[in-house]
């Protein structure tokens, strides 16, 4: 603590969040606290079915109700379709012939008020047809089983296969093989913001949509396709965001189209607030999975190759299940050498909530898998499990070196093995076996890496604009949005830091897309590094627009002016100085004046970089990785298989060059020990045909402050040079670090492998229990 | 969302009990910690509501040395949790309340409210009947004295008649060389226990042996379940380790858990094992330095 | 009569205000849709998240899982209320300069919880602030910086640095 990073001025400090003093006092507006004059409330109404063919829908008692202003159904959106991508596009608006998920949308209603508009859903009256469904991918796979989709054989959402080197000569020359199967359940994505949208047209051919988006411009594109509207027409406004994680304040669902098509329909504004009870049953969550890995390893642990198989539950829609299945794959190559691999990955549709995108996507699965099997690895060859790791690492590569895959991941920098090493110094574990009375302790290691500027194919244009006003406040336009994670505040200090000037000199405007440009939103790490780039980029063309006038005033040449904390001056004789805002006036006002605006966009990683492809597993999916080791140390309550995360945790984050320190121990420490500890011990949807069964955040278990570990954050620094100012994601990949550790440290415990996440109470006093009648069996031999 | 009802809000007992007589269908809404998530669920659209929390009459912590403590019904939770009295002379009682919910729900929720819920898996019940305590119940007909044993009927069922208000809790001083302990199986610290373990063990005074002991479980039935079995376990005995094992297994038998979310039956059994015996030594201790 | 409006006075943030409300109002919905002071959010249906948290006389409570008509002549203090004008109170500007906040939903809660517990409390103990919070659930950033924020608000409200 107390650290700085860089010499800079404003990054590689803490900075505070320039958008924090207006959450602090209850200023800042989130979607549902949004209100527009004339306004009406919308509602939807949902199936009580998981999967039914739908007969018939009568509006018309609801139509009749004193107060409904309009009611449509699935059909008045005149077949339109969408998904995540061109040929994924399976999901209407609101289902018009079947519903394939529980509560999926099937009419709505806005009226003058909500108890009016949920009144006239209750009078919708719609005649279902139950039809039989599939509910775990095991159900969808069996010969004849229901189809959640007619077009859709075998129920099979998405599938890979790759192959990576010779896969069998290596087992075949492996000194020894591990093969286990472990399992990560269904997640909700946690935010506490349930979403809500605010949509209005101001004349028949322009919409505004004021929703809780991560990635404003799917709703952009989406709604400009759904409403034939040109790009232009359709203004996206950002409120402030209640986190997200990557999943449906990115998507788009039935309430939104909702509220956009009565807006159309009533002449007037919707309003439509969902409710946490609508969260957890229908939105986006994290892929269940069933992860087999067969891992051969030499005498010494040096691994040789890993054969992974992976059956999904993708839910009812595609969604992003293509992208969420193959990242699972694509960075097995990080952050160990592995000279071959084989990745089978299946994932089916099931009538249940569509799954997608979470925090850690993908990799998170696969990781968890791997880190625990170095520890069981570990343990039958007789190797430390730090020493294991350090054996096999990527070592860091060395400046002006990339390290290559063998899928063709290039990376410029790596710091698990200084993470590792930071790790193990810091934490305070005595060698000798602590307990007390029913209590158990352990500890746990496991690296994680997450990619960072993700680059898909299709739509990464991402640009920002620097406006200079007159008095040398500086407006900056991005497309970027915010969900809580802070880039706002990073993209501010980074301009600030380029044009030399105060973090409270640079206003960022949120999204709105009349106004701010393109970007594909707050998704796949993406935003600090591309919207950095891009951010970088526009400030210099600013500042160097600002120092061509500079240079003219001092009779020298631009580049021998420098501006630094609002001072602009002559590099070789810094008497010769001005103000900021002198020079702003000057620019702007000195005949015939100009106007100061700065454009920029990112550029992705040079030469060495190529397109992620699918179908064959390869390719830089991002533009650089995080790297972290993580250290847990857990008490477990023999007796009653209660499990506790102690205090004496710490994690070492390697994400290139930590821009914004508070915002990356923030970050970290809510991802390594909040989302993922919570991950690894308490989080769970429990589901009954298509039911969520545990709806409610009493049920569905977070943690809280009690339970909540005071972990240290260690910033690893290792100056990427595809990141601004060096900088890399922060924190994705300690989600996906800490379900190893936090199982790696039950084991170390007691002696018991938790496989199948997460370890409740109940899961492991039964294992605890197996293992002592297995030892009392072995003792009477 | 909640449907509407008819509100009243009376200023004092009578007032209550005569609505309650007036409007049969009538629901008591105090704290409201429970009865509101109910109604949002609309699991329930009562006709008439009575809103009893504005009677401070009913809002008291009363300690007399002979007879005991004396708490109003609508105290809320928290109350009972800081009340130096309590602490000092019914510490079981703050403990338990330290776990209830969170401040937030313990500041406004009542203890009559929480009592009246009927939960078996409150935590209130269990100590109380461990405690030997006693309810008053007050209607226009006048009033009515049971134990807190005798309140739970069935699961969110209790003994209160048409017209009837809970009115106070009545917890005898305990007898000389007792001590009582509370403990339940929390993920999360406030969470409503898997199972839960109320032990109140009382030593004769020369040589130590058990002379009584009330051992009461909660989410191991449909109500606060006193498991009379494992007491008898102890009773007459000089307690041990093995003892205490012995009652646990006992007790595990006489629980009839349910399976739910939170855990199966199976798994509740085994815990009533660990908590009985647990709490029972906590008990034992407390009862040795009484 | 079933939803017959009746009548509430209270104190809101040190001002008088009178209201005729539905029965079913709860105090959550009165003060975010009749005051439009959105500082305090919803965010389950559970009394389980404390985003909604207030002051009812001083003490922290869940505005969702209480009616408005019993807040009656209480005095209500919501996240509005705190700063004394522009100036924050100093759990505000330490939750600010300490990193604590991410997205901000349960900001509000969090301050509200915090302020009961300093206002009655002044030296808390680490265990006591994690029990002020317990009924706040925060995704994001795990509690670690509120708890910190909370313990360094302390002391300067106590007079330290």
């Amino acid at each position: 603590m107390g650290e700085t990073f860089g010499g800079y001025s404003i990054i590689g400090k803490p900075i505070p969040r320039v958008d924090a003093r207006a959450k602090v006092t209850g200023e800042a507006k989130y979607a549902a606290d949004i209100e527009v004059a004339n306004m009406l409330w919308g509602y939807v109404k949902r199936s009580p079915y998981p999967h039914a063919r739908i007969l018939n829908i009568d509006t018309s008692k609801a139509e009749r109700l004193p107060g409904v202003k309009a009611v449509i159904t699935g059909k008045d959106f005149g077949g339109f379709k969408w998904g995540w991508s061109g040929p994924t596009r399976d999901e209407e608006p609101l289902a018009v012939k079947k519903v394939r998920y529980l509560y999926e949308g099937v009419a709505a209603v806005a009226a003058v008020d909500e108890d009016t508009a949920s009144e006239a859903c209750d009078l919708i009256e719609v005649e279902y047809e139950p039809l039989p469904g599939v509910f775990t991918p095991f159900e969808a796979m069996q010969e004849g089983a229901p189809l959640v989709h007619e077009d859709r054989p075998g129920n099979i959402c998405v599938e890979y296969h790759w192959n990576f080197g010779d896969v069998d000569k290596a087992f075949a020359e492996s000194y020894l093989i591990r093969e286990d199967t472990f399992q990560t359940p269904r997640m909700a994505k946690g935010y506490l913001e349930p979403p809500a949208v605010v949509s209005y047209w101001p004349d028949s051919n322009h919409v505004v949509y004021i929703g809780a988006k991560g990635s404003p411009y799917f709703p952009y594109r989406i709604l400009a396709r759904c409403f034939n509207l040109p790009l232009s027409n359709v203004r996206i406004i950002a409120p402030t965001i209640g986190s997200d994680f990557g999943g449906t304040k990115n998507d788009m669902t039935p309430a939104d189209f909702s509220a956009v098509m009565l807006a159309k329909k009533s002449g007037r504004p919707v309003k439509i607030v969902t409710t946490q009870f609508d969260a957890l049953t229908t939105d986006l969550r994290r892929h269940p999975m069933w992860i087999t890995m067969k891992t051969g390893v030499t005498k010494d642990g040096i691994l040789t190759a890993i054969h992974t198989k992976i059956i999904s539950d993708g839910g009812a829609y595609t969604r992003m299940s293509p992208l969420s299945n193959f990242l699972t794959g694509i960075c097995m190559g990080l952050p160990y050498h592995l000279p071959a691999f084989k990745h089978d990955v299946v994932c089916y549709f099931t009538n249940n909530p569509s799954s997608a995108a979470m925090r850690g996507h993908g990799i998170y699965h696969t990781a968890f898998a791997r880190e625990c099997q170095m520890d069981m690895i570990a343990e039958e060859l007789g190797i430390d499990r730090m020493e294991i790791r350090l054996r096999n690492v990527i070592k860091n590569p060395k400046p002006g070196t990339i390290y290559e895959t063998i899928n063709k991941v290039h990376v410029a920098t790596a710091g698990t093995e200084e993470c590792l090493k930071k790790v193990y110094d810091a934490v305070k574990w005595e060698k000798s076996e602590k307990a007390d009375g029913y209590k158990a302790y352990g500890t746990g290691y496991a690296t994680g890496t997450y990619l960072s500027g993700t680059n898909l194919s299709a739509h990464n244009a991402c640009a920002a604009i620097v406006r200079i006003c007159e008095d040398g406040s500086v407006n900056y336009l991005t497309g970027a949005t915010d969900v809580g994670q802070g880039s706002d505040t990073i993209l501010c200090a980074i301009v600030a830091e380029v044009l030399g000037i105060g973090l409270e000199d640079v206003d960022i405007k949120r999204v709105d897309s009349a106004f701010t440009p393109v970007d594909p939103g707050s998704y796949g790490s993406r935003v600090t590094v591309l919207a950095g780039h891009a951010a970088i980029n526009a400030a210099q063309d600013a500042k160097r627009q600002l120092l061509e006038v500079a240079a003219q005033q001092f009779g020298v040449k631009p580049e021998d002016v420098e501006i630094k904390n609002k001072q602009v001056f002559v590099k070789s004789n810094p008497e010769r100085n001005t103000s900021w805002e002198r020079l702003v006036r000057t620019a702007c006002y000195e005949a015939p004046g100009k106007v100061i605006i700065g454009r920029g966009y990112s550029t992705k990683g040079g030469v060495s970089h190529t397109l992620a492809d699918f179908s064959k597993g390869v390719g830089d999916i991002g533009t650089n990785y995080s790297f972290t080791a993580q250290a847990s140390e857990v008490e477990v309550d023999v007796e009653t298989g209660v499990v506790k995360c102690t205090d004496n945790n710490v994690i070492a984050h390697d994400c290139g060059f930590p821009l914004n320190i508070q915002a990356v121990e923030t970050q970290v420490q809510g991802g390594a020990y909040h989302q993922g500890v919570s991950a690894a011990l308490y989080e769970e949807f429990k589901m009954d045909k298509g039911q969520t069964i545990n709806a409610n955040l009493i049920d569905y278990k977070r943690p809280r402050a009690n339970e909540a570990p005071m972990s240290k954050v260690i910033h690893v620094v290792t100056n990427d040079p595809y990141g601004p100012f060096g900088a890399k994601e922060a924190s994705e990949g300690s989600v996906c670090s800490a379900p190893p550790a936090m199982i790696n440290a039950i084991y170390n415990a007691t002696g018991v492998w938790i496989k199948n996440l997460p370890a409740q109470p109940e899961k492991v006093f039964w294992a605890l229990k197996a293992k002592k009648e297995e030892k009392k069996g072995k003792k009477k031999k | 969302m909640i449907a509407d009802f008819e509100y009243f809000a009376p200023k004092t007992v009578k007032e209550a009990v005569s609505l309650l007589s007036q409007y049969k269908d009538a629901k008591i809404i105090a704290g409201g910690q429970s009865l509101l998530v109910v109604l949002k669920q609309r699991l329930f659209t009562p006709e008439y509501l009575i809103d009893i929390k504005g009677i401070s009459a009913l809002d008291y912590i009363n300690y007399e040395e002979g007879s005991g403590l004396r708490i109003g019904a609508l105290t809320p939770h928290r109350a009972i949790e800081k009340s130096p009295v309590i602490r000092k002379y019914f510490p079981v009682l703050s403990e338990m309340e330290s776990n209830v919910a969170t401040i937030q729900t313990r500041n406004w929720g009542t203890i009559g409210g929480n009592l009246c819920h009927g939960d078996p898996a409150g935590d209130p019940a269990p100590v109380f009947t461990a405690l030997n305590a006693k309810l008053k119940l007050v209607s226009l007909g006048g009033e009515r004295i049971i134990s807190v044993e005798e309140f739970s009927k069935d699961y969110l069922e209790v003994a209160l008649e048409p017209g009837e208000i809970l009115a106070e809790i009545q917890v005898p001083t305990p007898p000389p060389r007792t001590g009582t302990g509370y403990e339940k199986l929390m993920v999360m610290k406030g969470d409503m226990g898997i199972i839960g373990a109320a032990v109140s063990i009382t030593l004769s005074e020369g040589d130590g042996v058990c002379k009584d002991a009330r051992i009461v479980l909660g989410s191991a039935a449909s109500v606060p379940l006193r498991v009379k079995e494992a007491e008898k376990v102890l009773i007459g005995k000089t307690i041990n380790e093995g003892l205490l094992t012995k009652a646990g297994e006992i007790a595990s038998r006489e629980a009839d858990p349910p399976s739910d979310v939170h855990g199966s039956a199976e798994y509740r059994r085994e815990m009533v094992k660990v908590f009985v015996r647990r709490v029972a030594r906590i008990a034992l201790e407390r009862a040795k330095e009484a | 009569m079933k939803g017959e409006l009746k009548e509430l006075k209270l104190t809101i943030n040190g001002k008088l205000y009178e209201f005729k409300v539905k029965p079913k109002t709860l105090l959550v919905d009165l003060l975010r849709q009749e005051l439009k002071l959105t500082g305090t959010k919803i965010g389950c249906l559970d009394s389980a998240c404390g985003a909604c948290t207030v002051h009812i006389d001083g003490k922290a409570v869940r505005s969702c899982s209480v009616l408005a008509l019993q807040a009656n002549g209480r005095k209500v203090t919501t996240i509005e209320g705190v700063a004394d004008g522009d100036k924050l109170h100093p759990i505000q500007q330490t939750m600010i300069d300490h990193g604590a906040i991410e997205c901000g939903f349960c900001t509000s809660g969090m301050v509200m919880s915090a302020k009961a517990l300093l206002d009655e409390n002044p030296h808390p103990t680490r265990e006591e602030v994690r029990e002020a919070i317990q009924g706040n659930l925060c995704a994001d950033e795990g509690y670690v910086k509120y708890i910190e924020a909370i313990e360094i608000a302390a002391e300067k409200m106590r007079g330290g640095q």
